[in-house]
Order: C-alpha cells, then structure tokens, then sequence
C-alpha cells in the first residue's frame, strides 16, 4: 500500500511554519520535500516531519544563535502560554510510571529556568520576546531557551563589576544575591543546583560563553567557558 | 485562619503570579485577629517553586512573623522550596504536624 503523504499546505500546518519557510528549508537541503513522478509539487511523509521536529536542541540553538525560525508549537511567547503548557506537562509527567512524586521537580526546575526567562526581559527583550519551550517526556527530555539578555547583563544590574560570564553563570547558580531588586535571578538556579546535584536529573545551561554541565554519577558543580557565545539562555534538562 | 494554598491554583511558578497572589490576598489578611495564627495548607498544590513562593511566603512572614504556620506536606517541589526559601530568610519556618 502507497504511503500517504501531506501536501505543503498540511505539512506547514503540521510543523507551525509558513509555506515560504518549507520551500527554503527543501531548497537549503534542511527538510527535503518530495516531488512525485518529476513534478515540482512539494509532499512529505508524516514520519519525517516527527522526526524532524523531535530535534529540539538543533531548533532552539539555531534560533538564540541566528533568529531560525522552528516549529510554532515549541513557541511560547508570554508567560501565561508558558505557564498553560508547563501545566500540560506536568499532567502528562505525573502519569508517567518512576515519576509519581519526581514529576513536581522536574516541572520546579523547568518552571524557574523558563520564568527566569520572562521575568527578567520584561520590556527589555532585544528582539523576539518569549521562549523556546520543548518536551519529549518518552525520551526524558526538556529544552528551554530565550533570545534575551543573558545572565551576564542582567546580573551586572546589580553587580555592575562583573567580569564575564562564566562569573556571572556561577553566581546566578551559587550565590544569594542580597538587596536583590530589581535582580531576583539568584534562588531559584540555586535550587535547581541543588535539586540536579541530589535527582536522576542532568543539566545542561548555557549563556554567553558560559557553560553547565551537571550528568550522570558525578554531579560537581562547576561552569566552563564555551566554545561559542549564545544568545540568552539555552537549557537542556534530562531524566 | 487556614488558606488553603491550591486556591491559587495546582502549579504555583511564577514570580508575577506569586506577586498576584499576595496582593489579592491582602483583604482576606485583614481580617486576621492579632494573635490568630495563619495555618498555610499545600494539600492540592502539585509544584511549588521558591520564584512563587519569594514573592507570597516570604513577605508574609516578614509580615506576620511567627504567626505564620506551615502545614506537613509530602511534596518534593514544596520541601526544596521551603528549604531554600528558609535559607534566603536566614530563619525557620514553623511547622505544625497533621495527625
């Protein structure tokens, strides 16, 4: 039996993008369409585009790093959309057999790393306001990033000494920030420091040059400096 | 008085809602009596997280001081929150256990 396939139309629909924007991604070799018998009518197969759109790291980096545009249900651009789909998550979570009790964690680790993201670009965003907000609960994987200021400049707010990321990354995620307005930043990384360090859940954060990585057995807190600078914010959450 | 925390809702994240919170619950303050103590109840409440609770718990109990009284819970997210939050406050919540 011949596979069914979606036209662009139900293809741009399926992945939240514009028709123009498959057209460029067939063209640029990113999500290649295909054409039936020589004809220039562009058709996909359902299953490629799942498996195009699972590749949630790949979406939000190249969207902190170039303005890429990704698949709109990854897209949440105020708070309160955050908050609706963070509570879809958590629903889906707690159903999930071994996350009965871990579920409320998880969701406390994604709900600071994402509310961090509005709370501290209000009215401030550079260009694109809101976050990337992907989950694939099968996998056990979370994926939050934002086109904001990073750590490094809203953390200077307050401590205008600041020499660079990595340092800024290492007091967001260590320190409690005393006479903290307008910078509330400070508790929440904190915690989920200290939540990652104790759970079966890994980290990965990155802003600016500053890198996170909290995986596997042995947790040790500490932030490196990158290869490249991101945008933002970018998360990684495992479990 | 005992509030019943979840009517704020099951998934308490945000700052600006936490924010929200408290200042809605102002009028409903007023009307504890001077040696009354407010009991907190987290039963219903699936994730709690120190952004919502800093901007309801943490004035509160600039407020009302050790008027303030915490209800046992069982939840993950409301312990580590509590912690932190206790840690940041540099002093103890009072805990009243259920039977």
């Amino acid at each position: 039996m011949e596979e069914e396939l979606l036209t662009i139309s139900q293809a741009a629909e399926y992945l939240g993008v514009s028709l123009n924007t498959l057209r460029r991604w067939d063209e640029s070799g990113k999500l290649i369409a295909i054409k039936k018998d020589g004809g220039t009518h562009r058709y996909y197969r359902e299953k490629d585009l799942e498996i195009f759109a699972s590749d949630m790291m790949k979406f939000a980096s190249e969207w902190i790093k170039d303005g890429v545009e990704f698949p709109s249900r990854f897209y949440c651009p105020t708070s309160s959309i955050f908050n609706a789909r963070l509570t879809k998550m958590e629903y889906e979570l707690m159903q999930k057999p071994g996350f009965e009790k871990l579920y409320s964690l998880i969701v406390l680790i994604a709900g600071e790393i994402g509310d961090n993201s509005f709370a501290h670009n209000l009215g401030k965003w550079p260009d694109t306001a809101g976050i990337f907000f992907g989950y694939d609960l099968a996998k056990g994987v979370i994926v939050l990033a934002d086109r904001g200021l990073g750590v490094l400049e809203t953390l200077r707010q307050v401590r205008p000494q600041l020499p660079s990321h990595v340092v800024a990354v290492t007091v967001a995620f260590t320190e409690f920030i005393s006479g903290r307005a307008p910078e509330k930043r400070g508790n929440g990384l904190k915690l989920v420091r200290e939540v990652v360090t104790d759970q079966p859940i890994d980290l990965f954060y990155t802003s600016g040059d500053a890198e996170v990585r909290m995986k596997g057995s042995d947790k040790k807190f500490h932030v490196t400096r990158g290869q490249r600078i991101v945008r933002g914010c970018l998360a990684k959450i495992e479990f | 008085m005992k509030l019943q925390l979840e009517k704020f809702g099951k998934t308490l994240i945000s700052r600006e809602l936490g924010s929200e919170a408290f200042k809605a619950f102002q009028s409903t303050l007023r009307e504890l009596s001077k040696d009354e103590e407010l009991e907190i109840d987290f039963s219903g409440v699936l994730t709690l997280s120190p952004s919502w609770a800093d901007e309801f718990l943490s004035p509160l109990f600039d407020l009302i001081g050790s008027r303030l009284v915490l209800l046992s819970s069982d939840n993950l997210s409301v312990h580590a929150t509590l912690r932190i939050l206790q840690e940041v406050n540099k002093r103890p919540f009072i805990y009243k256990q259920t039977s």
